[in-house]
């Protein structure tokens, strides 16, 4: 299995466009702190705060979240769209594995993001703001990161699913701007519903419990997970189902 | 009739006659059409086996059903007594194939495509990647990325990927698909090759019945998804019976007089005559061509040429799969 995980890695790795995300991450992270220290002058930010900004998902969390569907939307379909698929499943290897591991390479990539930019954005800020007086904690920033992580695969597993379903990057990129754009009004639009609270864009920015306050009223963070999970669960079970019984032709 | 005809010899080749493929009463359908329908063949060790069949016949369809690619709607496939519906990853592990054109990641090297499929089978060494690297003669490639590779060179590539883990038999889809000759010949010969060294069997699909002749001993036909007749080429097509009518063509100093001549033996059929060339067709029982020949000597005509006119297998291809179909 490591093997195959390695070899998924790779064919991100190989890549020229590979190094371009984790730099497209280091100029707009940079980029922002030099902004902010000459525009914001007199105002105080301090170092840690800018790190929350760089994990949070209304911060730079969004062009992680980003950077990580481009990848994931190619990573079955391109399969299909060059044709490697017919060598690739022509192995002593279940389908099964072989998509395992291409997800496990997708939050594998979604971590590696998320520490480039923990630490662009600890340099960037430490030198931009310096350590001062910062409103948020260690901690803080922990569970930020944490609830950028589970949106960040929420949204990964949607794509990866819209990958096994279409088999088009295009369209599978397409949709997903889609729902991401409008998750927020169409959550806004049905609040009035009590079903609302079962959908999973209700659900997906578990940052807002940690500020105290919840998505809509009445939900706690037990319930968002529980939501979470079923979904995820049935997303997943589409695409290895799916990808298990497709005829490759 | 399928059994006789599983019978036929291969040649001395080693393990020779031990069954490698077996396809039984596989069965395509999508929708109501039944786009492979109850198709069986057995495959033997070392042989060459053609799957011809004209455009849309299922060829195709077949190949990917005995690799697993689409389901079967009935029937099996084994691959040396391994199911490859029950038992997916052990019959796989016994065959190489390139499905259409072999399609690599186009910004790796060709070294990293071997690589990948290295790691996704159990015990294949460097030592394995370096030899079929040397099999199909791209030593030099290796280090350039597939996207800068020619045709030839990723059917070579596509060879290479598929012998890797050493398997019994090499299932190939059009393989010379889109070659120049020499290309079609290069690919020929490797296949020739690999048949006869690594010992492994080989069917290839192809709607080009001459392509076939150079290289299989066997043509499987099939038509629609049916089969329709199983060849062995090469020794079939030698007259053995010397009661055998044969038509053959004569070329001669003087047509008008050897027809004249020719139509009074009682043995002998005139089918056709060419007098600008001299030529003259006539249909006759074998035994009695050495008569024939002094009959005509004793009347001072002279013989240039004495031809078999043989019916081609491409007349016979078009004959079975129905004419002009194909093409
Ligand atoms: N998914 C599908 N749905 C419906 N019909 C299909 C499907 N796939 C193939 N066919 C039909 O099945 C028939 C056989 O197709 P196949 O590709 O196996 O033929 P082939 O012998 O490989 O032809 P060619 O020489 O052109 O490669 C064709 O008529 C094709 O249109
Ligand atoms: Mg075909």
């Amino acid at each position: 299995m490591h093997k195959l995980i390695f070899n998924e890695w790779l064919k991100l790795f190989k890549k020229r466009s590979f190094f371009i995300s984790y730099l497209v991450m280091m100029v707009v992270i940079g980029g922002a702190a030099y902004f902010m220290k000459i525009l914001a002058g007199g105002e105080k930010f301090a170092m840690r705060d800018f790190v929350f900004l760089g994990l949070s998902p209304s911060g730079f969390g969004a062009l992680t979240a980003l950077l990580v569907m481009i990848s994931t939307a190619g990573a079955v379909s391109k399969e299909f769209s060059q044709g490697t698929i017919k060598l690739l499943l022509i192995r002593a290897q279940s389908r099964s594995k072989i998509l395992l591991s291409k997800y496990i390479v997708i939050f594998l990539y979604t971590v590696s993001l998320m520490l480039t930019s923990f630490v662009v954005s600890f340099i960037a800020g430490s030198l931009a703001f310096g350590a001062g007086t910062p409103s948020a904690s260690w901690l803080d920033v922990g569970k930020v990161a944490l609830s950028t992580l589970v949106y960040i695969e929420i949204f990964a597993t949607i794509t990866f699913m819209l990958g096994v379903l279409t088999r088009s990057t295009g369209i599978t990129v397409g949709i997903t701007m889609l729902l991401i754009m409008m998750k927020d009004m169409t959550v806004a639009l049905l609040s009035k519903y009590a079903f609302t609270k079962y959908l999973i864009f209700t659900n997906v920015d578990l940052s807002i419990y940690a500020g105290g306050g919840s998505p809509l009223p009445g939900m706690t963070l037990g319930f968002s997970l529980a939501v979470i999970a079923a979904y995820m669960v049935l997303f997943l079970l589409l695409s290895f189902v799916t990808f298990k019984k497709r005829d490759v032709a | 009739m399928n059994e006789a005809m599983n019978k036929v010899a291969t040649g001395p080749v080693k393990g020779a006659g031990q069954v490698v493929l077996q396809v039984n009463g596989v069965t395509k359908q999508i929708g109501q059409k039944k786009i492979v329908d109850r198709l069986s063949f057995d495959i033997q060790q070392g042989e060459i086996v053609g799957l011809l069949g004209p455009n849309g016949a299922g060829k195709t369809t077949t190949i990917r059903m005995i690799v697993g690619l689409i389901r079967m709607s009935e029937g099996d496939v084994l691959i040396k007594g391994e199911s490859i519906k029950r038992n997916f990853a052990k019959a796989i592990s016994h065959v190489g194939g390139i499905i259409e054109n072999p399609e690599f990641y186009p910004y790796m090297t060709g070294y990293d495509n071997l690589k990948q499929y290295q790691r996704m089978t159990k015990g294949i060494t460097e030592e394995r990647i370096a030899e079929v690297v040397k099999l199909v003669g791209l030593q030099d490639a290796m280090k350039k990325r597939v996207k800068a590779y020619s045709l030839g060179m990723r059917q070579r590539l596509g060879i290479a990927q598929a012998l890797l883990h050493n398997p019994s038999i090499l299932i190939l889809d059009e393989p010379t698909n889109g070659l120049d000759p020499a290309g079609i010949r290069e690919m020929r010969d490797y296949l020739k090759r690999i048949a006869r060294e690594e010992g492994i069997a080989i069917l290839v699909s192809s709607h080009l019945l001459t392509e076939m002749e150079l290289m299989c001993s066997r043509v499987i036909v099939i038509q629609e998804g049916k089969l329709v007749t199983v060849r062995t080429l090469g020794e079939s097509t030698v007259t053995e019976n010397k009661t055998e009518q044969v038509q053959v063509m004569l070329r001669v100093n003087d047509a008008e007089q050897a027809k004249l001549r020719l139509v009074r033996m009682e043995e002998i059929r005139v089918m056709g005559m060419a007098p600008e060339r001299d030529q003259i067709t006539i249909s006759v029982r074998d035994s009695y061509i050495p008569r024939m020949i002094d009959t005509l000597r004793n009347e001072g005509i002279a013989i240039y040429r004495i031809e078999e006119l043989k019916e081609s297998l491409e007349d016979e291809f078009l004959k079975w799969t129905g004419g002009n179909r194909s093409a």
